[in-house]
């Protein structure tokens, strides 16, 4: 793994299972430095204590589609934050419609991934998005 | 090998299949509201979103036919909500009572490793019902409801991304 294995990482999922999941996978990866939210809500201030502590995350994984804020919303306001900008972002999402990925990349997102998916495919995803 | 029969996997199932059924007690709880106050459509949408959750983890265990049901549940949940025909909006919550029984049983078939008494289930039957009136929606668009013609692979997706620059 060329990234090192203790990036900061955010995942964002209503649904503990996939939390796991995607936990599992990162971990196969290599990575280390773990953090779960339950939504894009319970997230941002996450990410903004993360900020205020001089500790910010660097990498985003967020579902879309989550009853309080969706991760669009997340993406939003990640983007619209002083020094999150070029924050990496990756959404999953279980359908994707050619309309949401459109409005996702205009938001600024890093890239996409469709459930299901494998560690493998998560991997590739996370290269693309570091080695632009 | 999908996570199913992947023996490491197992402790991921089994939390599927507990958080599975603390939804489908959230399923029952709008369906019980919405069958005192069938025009309480609100909580159509939320049906729909809860059984969305359950969805995309279903797909990602490969629980397809748990997520195939799932996925008819939440257009039928989500495109329901709007419309106002009490009469349709009794036989959607009828039949969704129906539906999250199915998953219940699906589930502890699933979390038993019991492939005989998920074949005994007829679930294809169920799909057939379930299919039958998501299209009497079929009118009603919906965000995160799209269809089948329009939502993308991974392929596509990468292609698409590509060719906005990405």
């Amino acid at each position: 793994m060329s990234l090192k294995a203790d990036i900061k990482i955010l995942i964002v999922d209503d649904m503990s299972t996939m939390r796991k999941i995607i936990k599992n996978m990162l971990t196969q990866i290599g990575f280390t430095n773990l953090s779960e939210a339950d939504d894009g809500a319970s997230a941002w201030p996450m990410i903004e204590g993360a900020i205020k502590e001089g500790r910010p995350y660097e990498f985003i994984i967020s579902d879309w589609n989550m009853p309080q804020m969706s991760g669009l919303d997340l993406l939003k306001n990640v983007r619209s934050t002083a020094g999150l900008e070029k924050l990496p972002f990756l959404m999953i999402t279980a359908e994707a419609e050619q309309g949401n990925v459109v409005i996702a990349v205009k938001a600024g997102v890093s890239n996409f991934i469709v459930k299901p998916f494998s560690a493998q495919v998560l991997k590739e995803k996370i290269d693309k998005i570091f080695n632009k | 090998m999908t996570m199913l029969n992947d023996p490491s996997m197992k402790e991921i199932i089994n939390d599927f299949c507990d958080e599975s059924a603390s939804l489908f007690d959230q399923l029952e709880k709008s369906l019980n509201s919405l069958e005192e106050n069938p025009s309480n459509t609100k909580e159509l949408e939320n049906f729909g979103q809860v059984i969305d959750r359950i969805m995309g983890a279903a797909k990602s265990i490969g629980a397809t036919e748990i997520a195939t049901f799932c996925e008819l549940g939440k257009v039928i949940g989500y495109k329901s909500s709007q419309i106002k025909d009490i009469p349709l909006i009794e036989v959607v919550v009828a039949i969704l009572f129906d539906s999250v029984d199915m998953l219940r049983k699906m589930n502890l078939s699933l979390k038993a490793g019991n492939d005989t008494s998920m074949n005994k289930l007829n679930t294809k039957a169920f799909v057939t019902r379930l299919n039958w009136l998501s299209e009497k929606f079929k009118d009603i668009e919906r965000a995160s409801c799209a269809p089948v013609s329009t939502t993308l692979n991974q392929n596509s997706i990468d292609d698409l991304m590509k060719s906005l620059g990405l």
